[in-house]
């Protein structure tokens, strides 16, 4: 028995539609998408689109400027990179993955960037004034997560997109926990959202996104083949294009296509509700357990993940202990060290992040090994 | 009937316009550019039936074009 409660890091099992999908690709779509006019290639060509079609309207974009990426990480490298290479100053959370903190930290530290950290707490209105008040002439972009994959926490993002547009700063929105579980519309003042397509929406791995309002320019920091203007030797300008050079992933484009209609089709709500009815169910069984302590903050509202440390058993052995039971939970930091620093978590935390798939009574079982993990 | 040519900077584009030509009632296919264009290979939207107007609905909706042949225009669509 092998039970997933490590969805954070990337869903598992997929639906069978998102399975289907991906075999009916590689079956069916031999072309490669956008090179060439023969029959494979533009069928392969009209799939892609029908994909950016698909996902553009669940996040309320257009479809040329949704870009589709090898993950997150790429997204918001691209991201971060594409508009803060001119220079000027950044602000970042401190609850953010490695995957916006180093690459914002690489152009602070080569001196290309100036960079800020704004403290992240349970309460909004406190969270808002503290990305306000870093905010300077200078600054160019924020750019913070939207759920924090190591807490869940869920960032007031409606208001900071609403504090980027009153001082026409960049907004760039890290939604790896938060896309497929709540829902996230570029509308909500988001200029450029990035996010894995693997995880809450269900398609394999080696897919994201990045999706763009268009109100920004993002410079391309991969250059290459685009199937257009191949006479030309500077990159073209256009999304999708300019940020997609090489070939694209159609298996696991056409994957992530069949899982946004999945998310779609139950709706994000629903997802939410059974995800946190696991996490809650979770929460309370680890509550009667002494010496667990949980990462929540009454105040503060989470998505479906729940990070927790075990007083005298470093998160590592918890892990590798409640695998040998069949529980597969992520521990140690979580490529999130600014978070852990924010947190007080110097040692890391065990995380629990449950999928459409999981069931209460895995999370009370896994609960009750734990008890006898302490028990020992 | 006049038929034109709309070199388009990409296949995105040119499936955009497509769409949007199509749900106007205007016959128009993709098709990969036969001849080198404006830098190189490439898709064009081959519209078959009142070019101007449909150049000018693709104008309105912000789709880009880089080159039109046919259709008594004269490379009049400049991206």
């Amino acid at each position: 028995m092998t039970v997933n409660f490590d969805n954070a890091a990337t869903t598992f099992p997929k639906p069978e539609t998102v399975r289907r999908a991906a075999a009916e690709a590689v079956r069916q779509l031999g072309g490669n998408a956008g090179r060439g006019g023969h029959s494979l290639a533009m069928k392969s060509s009209s799939a892609i689109y029908s994909a950016r079609e698909t996902v553009a309207a669940f996040f309320g974009a257009q479809p040329e400027n949704t870009v589709f990426t090898l993950n997150c990480t790429y997204a918001l490298n691209m991201a971060i990179q594409g508009i803060m290479n001119g220079g000027g100053h950044m602000i970042i959370s401190c609850l953010e993955h490695n995957s916006v903190a180093r690459p914002a930290a690489a152009l602070a530290s080569s001196g290309k960037i100036s960079l800020s950290v704004a403290k992240v707490y349970p309460d909004d209105d406190q969270t808002v004034e503290s990305f306000r008040r870093l905010i300077r002439k200078d600054t160019k972009a924020i750019a913070c997560t939207l759920a924090s994959n190591v807490t869940g926490q869920i960032l007031p993002w409606k208001r900071i997109g609403k504090l980027c547009r009153d001082n026409n700063i960049c907004f760039i929105a890290d939604g790896a926990q938060a896309c497929g579980v709540v829902e996230v519309k570029l509308s909500d003042g988001i200029n450029i959202l990035c996010t894995a397509g693997h995880k809450g929406l269900y398609g394999l791995t080696g897919t994201g996104i990045l999706l763009s309002d268009g109100s920004y320019r993002i410079e391309p920091i991969i250059q290459g083949g685009t199937g257009t203007a191949s006479t030309d030797l500077t990159q073209p300008l256009l999304l999708p294009e300019a940020l997609e050079s090489g070939t694209l992933n159609i298996p696991g484009i056409m994957s992530l296509k069949a899982g946004t209609e999945f998310v779609n089709g139950l709706g994000t709500e629903k997802i939410y509700r059974h995800e946190t009815a696991v996490c809650s169910r979770f929460i309370n069984e680890l509550e009667k357990l002494p010496g667990v302590t949980v990462l929540r903050e009454s105040s503060a509202s989470y998505v479906p993940i729940v990070s927790f440390t075990i007083d005298g058993i470093p998160p590592e052995t918890a892990a590798a202990k409640l695998s040998e039971a069949g529980y597969c939970l992520r521990a140690g930091y979580h490529c999130a060290a600014l978070a852990h620093s924010c947190l007080g978590t110097e040692n890391g935390t065990i995380r629990f992040a449950p999928s459409i798939f999981s069931r209460e009574s895995d999370a009370a079982a896994l609960a009750a090994e734990i008890k006898k993990m302490l028990r020992d | 009937m006049t038929v034109c040519i709309a070199e388009m900077p990409s296949y995105t584009y040119a499936v955009k316009g497509k769409k949007l030509l199509k749900a106007r009632g205007y016959p128009c296919e993709i098709k990969r550019n036969e001849r080198p264009g404006s830098g190189g290979c490439g898709f064009s939207l081959i519209i078959k039936e009142r070019c101007p107007e449909a150049l000018e609905i693709l104008r309105l909706y912000a789709v880009p074009y880089t080159n039109v042949r046919g259709g008594g225009t004269d490379d009049d669509g400049k991206l």
